[in-house]
C-alpha cells in the first residue's frame, strides 16, 4: 500500500505504467459510455457556440451545423475532467505551480532553443494550436480521439494519421533544432 | 449519470497524461528529435492494451463498438502532417 501511494507521488511514471492506465480509461469509455476519447472536438463545439452566437451566417455551413455541432457536448465535459485530472497528476507530485514566478514558461528546454521571453512561448504556442486544431479538423481527430481511440478500434485512419503526424513532426523539429537535433 | 462518467474518465485520462510527462515540452519535441520515446512507448502500450481489452470484450458479447473515425485517405494523411508541425511547435 505504501508503494502504491509512493508511486503516485512520483513525477515522471513509467510510461507504460501511464500507458495502462489510460488503455483502461479507453475500454471503459466504450464500454460504459459507447463513445471514444477526444480532445479536439471539444474546442469545435465550444467554437461553434460561440460563433453562433456572434456570428451566425459565418457559423452556417456544413462543418458547423452537421460534422461539428456546437454545444456542451460529452467531449466538452470530458475536457473539463481532462484539465483537473492534469492538475491532480501535478498535485500528486508537488509540481503545481499556483502563480508562481515562472509558471507560464517553465521548460528549461524551450529556453534554451527560444529565449528566455513568456510572450514568445505564448505567441509560439498559439499559432502552434491554430495549426493543431485546423490539422485535427482536417484529420477528423487529434491525438486521443483518431490516433488512440481510433486505433484501438483499429480504423486504418488513425494510422494513416500517426504516420503523417511523425514524417512532419520530425521534419519541423528538424528545422527547429538543427544542429542540435 | 453519463455527465459524472464523463468527468471521471476525463480525470484519469489527464492523470494518466500528466503522469507520462506528456504535459511537458521537452517530452513531446524529444520525440520528434528521437531522444526520448516516452511519448510513443506510452501510446502504444495504452493501444495495445485497450486494443486486446475491447476485441476481448466484444468476443464474449459484452460491448458493440462505436463508429470508427472514417477513413479518408488524403484527409487523414494531410491533416496529419500539418498537425505534426504544430505538435513540434507548441509540444501538446
Amino acid at each position: 500500500m505504501k508503494f502504491i501511494l509512493n508511486y503516485i507521488r512520483k513525477e515522471v511514471w513509467s510510461p507504460y505504467i501511464a500507458g495502462i492506465l489510460l488503455g483502461i480509461v479507453g475500454i471503459l469509455a466504450v464500454w460504459l459510455t459507447n463513445s471514444l476519447l477526444g480532445a479536439s472536438g471539444a474546442f469545435e463545439n465550444l467554437a461553434g457556440l460561440i460563433g453562433k452566437a456572434i456570428a451566425p451566417k459565418l457559423f452556417d455551413n456544413l462543418y458547423f451545423n452537421f460534422i461539428m455541432p456546437p454545444g456542451i457536448t460529452s467531449n466538452v465535459i470530458l475536457l473539463v475532467g481532462v484539465f483537473f485530472g492534469g492538475m491532480l497528476g501535478a498535485a500528486t507530485s508537488g509540481t503545481l505551480k499556483w502563480g508562481k514566478k515562472d509558471a507560464a514558461n517553465s521548460d528549461p528546454q524551450w529556453k534554451q532553443i527560444f529565449g528566455p521571453q513568456t510572450w514568445k512561448r505564448w505567441l509560439i504556442g498559439f499559432i502552434g494550436a491554430i495549426i493543431l486544431e485546423y490539422a485535427a479538423g482536417i484529420a477528423g481527430g487529434c491525438t486521443s480521439g483518431l490516433a488512440i481511440s481510433g486505433g484501438m478500434l483499429l480504423a486504418p485512419a488513425a494510422f494513416l494519421f500517426i504516420a503523417g503526424m511523425f514524417i512532419s513532426g520530425i521534419i519541423t523539429a528538424f528545422v527547429i533544432y538543427r544542429d542540435r537535433f | 449519470m453519463s455527465t459524472i462518467m464523463m468527468l471521471l474518465l476525463g480525470l484519469f485520462f489527464g492523470f494518466s497524461l500528466n503522469k507520462a510527462g506528456l504535459t511537458k515540452y521537452h517530452k513531446i519535441v524529444n520525440v520528434f528529435r528521437l531522444t526520448d520515446m516516452a511519448v510513443l512507448q506510452f501510446m502504444m502500450t495504452a493501444l495495445v492494451v485497450s486494443m486486446a481489452g475491447l476485441y476481448t470484450l466484444r468476443g464474449l458479447g459484452l460491448v458493440t463498438f462505436p463508429t470508427v473515425p472514417a477513413t479518408y485517405i488524403a484527409g487523414n494523411l494531410i491533416g496529419g502532417l500539418i498537425f505534426g508541425v504544430g505538435m513540434a511547435l507548441t509540444g501538446y
